[in-house]
């Protein structure tokens, strides 16, 4: 009967302990470098990604044959140690460099850029990004085929590898932007060898099992390659010994974290636990800036980014399918209004859709500025002076952020105000949200883009007719044509003017969305202990030459020592 | 003896199939789409996403598909949010989180538990009983993000002395298991009160300490033995509600645990994931409650008629 307590009590002291024992990382050396995500990583499968932070991940375990220059954004030789553009803009010629090599030691070839090229656009591999072949000659027919349950041969794809250093890839269009989009994982090379295992059997081509992607399996050709992956816990990123560039790899290991939320996030990064956040917490951001410009703190790296707030007007019903309507809702609202007393962040107001002075080359066109008595008359011109006849507005927003809904009581006030425009806000989760937008159910709803690639289709092509990311419903024959106009001409300037006019049209007369402002983010550091950082406005960190800065105090105790 | 064990693990069976059934009919009547994010991608690639995860057939056909999954290889297959692990892997991953967390929690609150009962019993209608009586009716009414947040502020961000939250270091399971504990903590006490009187007033004390043992030994070696038989009995309960009960907790001090995941799949819709951590839940209860009965069966005879 003395055991009563005992038993029980051992029981617990084991059962935890064990538990305690398996679940808990092993120590972090002191020259390891803790980075921390603002979200979990959603997956390793580099044909699958989606998600900012699995992108980021993968640009430091894989090298595709560009890789994009920090500081500048502009492709620069990687897997590729050159390469060579036809004349027409349709053929791209590029020569691999023979020390390129996979975390196993083998060399990367061409041919493990064809086996991840052919297996990205099978359907069964269900790839977010797959479009983006769409700009190899014969890549979407081949694709469309399969989808369709058709057999389909792969020699139809301009993609051929004459040698084992030699890729030659053949374009439907001139692409101004496929060389960076060499540096996006969906365009990264795999290892057909190391994923042969993990193949199943009796499934179509591209079927894997997905424990092809962790560790010790996983094989990559970039600075790093996988050591551990502990589920919602850490990555843990080693050098890639085999690596071309391995001098350049200063990080002797590199763990990549993520916290439940921001604020749990900020506090191990105050106590010292995280080295790196790749955000500035929202809900402390304003009093962080407030500290960087009293010179309290330094580390507050936070700047305009290529990626922009705005709401979507659904151009299929009446009375919203005119675009009157549309504009005077853009121009009722006080735009400065909200950034300054809602974020109370040092973020742009927009007028346009593509973030400016963002892309080299590219000059935004101006947009509509607020203008309440041009706003009235043009609603009286649309047949509804005051508002009157006008229907109910659905107006949805995602819960998550708490400014969301904010941003939306005010602008709601502002139609109320100064057109009569009313609105009823719903507020949904984020799965039930999106999916209501991609079904239209609603009339204005929130949105917000970042830019895949440096060019202004990335926005622009958001309103042609057919793309399954083109929300609003807005079809407009004349912008279909622009953007093909531009798609095929290769002089920089004139298409950059094209895209100019078409993105006028957009913002002056069409309206299919209402740009608020454009996103600001930034990362958290402290520039005196750790470098190889440079903040760019895709916020595009490479994990290549982050390090640790040893401080010149430890090494001048050491040489007394 | 035989009838009653067969009779009692077939009720489980069927226990298991009916929540298996609720869970998985109740996901779908939840509105939302676990594969439109913001970014859409085409149409063909959305077709593969269902296909692969059985939703590309109707309900009926990814409830039997789902089912026979489990029975056949044990697992779901991969989750819809984290699609390099299967079901199997994020739970062997984050239940042991979890479960260290409950098991600390739980054996701080039986001994400080127990001990502040035996206290209150043994001063009774004096300070400490009163000091114990207020304590526990803190304890038990105050929520547990409460009693976290408040010691997160005083141990953490004010005084530095504990980390705030993160999971791997003994420091950093101290305030978790403590903010979880509170609740089982002040039952434990009120009940380890109440039996100890009980026991207190009983012949066999009075003999003990006519005998002329010590007061302390009178309670340890007389009063406690019999006073925690009902606590012993609390334990079966509180370890499977300190399992389910530990995601604000875990929330609080960021730890990566298995409360944390099904909040999150739930939000996202991730049936596979949803399903498989319902269903360990179920099958954990349901084999403990199944042992419990078997095990008084055999000390009992007039339960098995």
């Amino acid at each position: 009967m003395r055991q009563t307590l005992l038993i029980p009590s051992l029981v617990l002291l084991i059962v935890g302990s064990i538990c305690f024992y398996i679940s808990t990382p092993h120590r972090q050396g002191a020259n390891a470098l803790s980075f921390c995500e603002a979200g979990q990583i959603h997956t390793l499968d580099p044909d699958k990604m989606t998600w900012m932070q699995d992108i980021r991940v993968a640009t430091g375990l894989w090298e595709g044959l560009a890789q994009l220059n920090p500081k500048t954004l502009q492709p620069v030789p990687a897997v590729a140690k050159s390469w060579k553009i036809s004349p027409d803009g349709l053929t791209y010629t590029f020569n691999l460099r023979h020390n390129a090599r996979w975390s196993n030691g083998q060399s990367v070839t061409t041919a493990d850029f064809v086996f991840a090229w052919k297996r990205i656009l099978q359907p069964s591999t269900a790839g977010g990004y797959v479009t983006m072949l769409f700009h190899i000659a014969g890549a979407k027919a081949y694709f469309n085929s399969l989808a369709a349950g058709r057999h389909a041969g792969f020699g139809s794809v301009g993609i051929q590898a004459p040698t084992p250093y030699k890729l030659v890839v053949t374009l439907t269009h001139p692409c101004a932007y496929f060389l960076s989009l060499m540096t996006f994982p969906p365009f990264f090379p795999l290892n057909p060898a190391a994923m042969a295992r993990f193949r199943s059997n009796g499934q179509s081509p591209a079927h894997y099992n997905p424990r092809w992607t962790r560790p010790p399996y996983l094989v990559t050709d970039g600075p790093y390659y996988l050591a551990a992956w502990k589920f919602h816990q850490y990555l843990e990123l080693r050098p890639n010994k085999y690596y071309w560039d391995r001098q350049a790899v200063k990080c002797p290991a590199l763990y990549v974290r993520n916290f439940p939320d921001s604020q749990s996030a900020f506090l191990a990064y105050q106590s010292g636990a995280v080295n790196v956040l790749s955000f500035v917490p929202t809900l402390f951001a304003p009093a962080l800036l407030r500290q960087q410009r009293q010179h309290l703190r330094n580390d507050v790296h936070y700047r305009q980014v290529f990626g922009s707030y705005y709401y979507n007007i659904n151009s299929r019903h009446k009375p919203l399918n005119n675009p009157l309507i549309r504009r005077a809702l853009d121009m009722a609202i006080d735009k400065q209004a909200i950034v300054k007393h809602i974020l109370r962040l040092p973020d742009r107001t927009l007028e346009v859709l593509v973030p400016p002075e963002s892309i080299p080359g590219y000059v935004s066109p101006r947009g509509l500025a607020m203008n309440i008595p041009a706003a009235r008359k043009l609603l009286i011109k649309a047949g509804y002076p005051g508002g009157r006849g006008l229907p109910v507005f659905k107006f949805l927003t995602n819960s998550g952020a708490a400014i969301n809904i904010r941003i939306a009581q005010a602008v709601a006030e502002m139609w109320r105000h100064n057109l009569g425009v009313r609105v009823s806000i719903h507020q949904e989760e984020s799965k039930i949200f999106n999916q209501d937008v991609v079904q239209g159910n609603y009339d204005i709803a929130r949105a917000g883009w970042y830019g895949d690639y440096m060019d202004p289709t990335t926005w622009l092509d958001l309103y042609r007719t057919g793309n399954p990311n083109n929300l609003t419903g807005f079809s407009n024959p004349r912008l279909n044509a622009l953007l093909r106009e531009a798609s095929r001409q290769t002089h920089v300037t004139q298409r950059f003017a094209l895209l100019h006019q078409a993105e006028k049209l957009l913002v002056t007369r069409w309206m299919p969305s209402i740009p608020l402002f454009q996103y600001s983010d930034g990362l958290m550091y402290n520039p005196q202990r750790i470098g190889g950082i440079s903040t760019n406005v895709r916020m595009i960190t490479l994990f290549k030459y982050i390090h640790k800065i040893r401080p010149p105090v430890s090494q001048a105790a050491e040489a007394n020592r | 003896m035989k009838k009653f064990i067969f009779s009692r693990i077939l009720q489980s069976v069927v226990v298991v199939w009916i929540v298996y059934t609720v869970t998985f009919w109740l996901l779908m009547a939840t509105p939302g789409d676990p594969f439109i994010g913001k970014k859409q991608p085409p149409p063909a690639v959305l077709a593969a996403l269902r296909r692969e995860y059985h939703l590309n057939q109707g309900d009926f056909h990814a409830y039997l598909a789902y089912g026979w999954q489990v029975l056949a290889h044990g697992d779901f297959g991969p989750t819809i949010s984290y699609a390099n692990w299967t079901v199997l892997d994020v739970i062997r991953n984050s239940l042991p989180v979890s479960v260290a967390l409950g098991a600390m929690a739980l054996l701080i609150a039986l001994w400080l538990g127990v001990a502040a009962g035996v206290l209150g019993a043994v001063y009774r209608g004096r300070w400490p009983d009163v000091a114990l009586a207020v304590g526990t009716l803190l304890g038990i009414s105050l929520p547990t993000f409460v009693i976290g947040s408040g010691l997160l502020m005083l141990f953490a961000v004010e005084t530095s002395l504990l980390p705030s939250g993160g999971w791997g270091s003994i420091q950093q399971l101290i305030l978790p298991a403590f903010t979880l504990s509170v609740l089982f903590l002040a039952y434990l006490a009120r009940l380890s009160r109440a039996s100890t009187l009980d026991v207190i007033s009983s012949d066999f004390v009075r003999t003990a300490r006519a005998k002329g043992l010590s007061p302390m030994k009178v309670i340890a070696g007389h009063v406690l033995p019999n006073a925690s038989i009902p606590v012993l009995a609390f334990l079966g309960p509180a370890t499977a509600s300190v399992l389910t009960g530990s995601f604000i907790v875990e929330k609080i001090f960021a730890i990566p645990g298995l409360g944390e995941v099904f909040v999150n799949a739930c939000l996202d819709k991730d049936i596979p994931l949803v399903l498989g951590i319902v269903l360990v839940y179920t099958v954990l209860l349901v084999l403990m409650n199944l042992l419990v009965d078997i095990a008084c069966a055999f000390a009992d005879p007039r339960i098995r008629l």
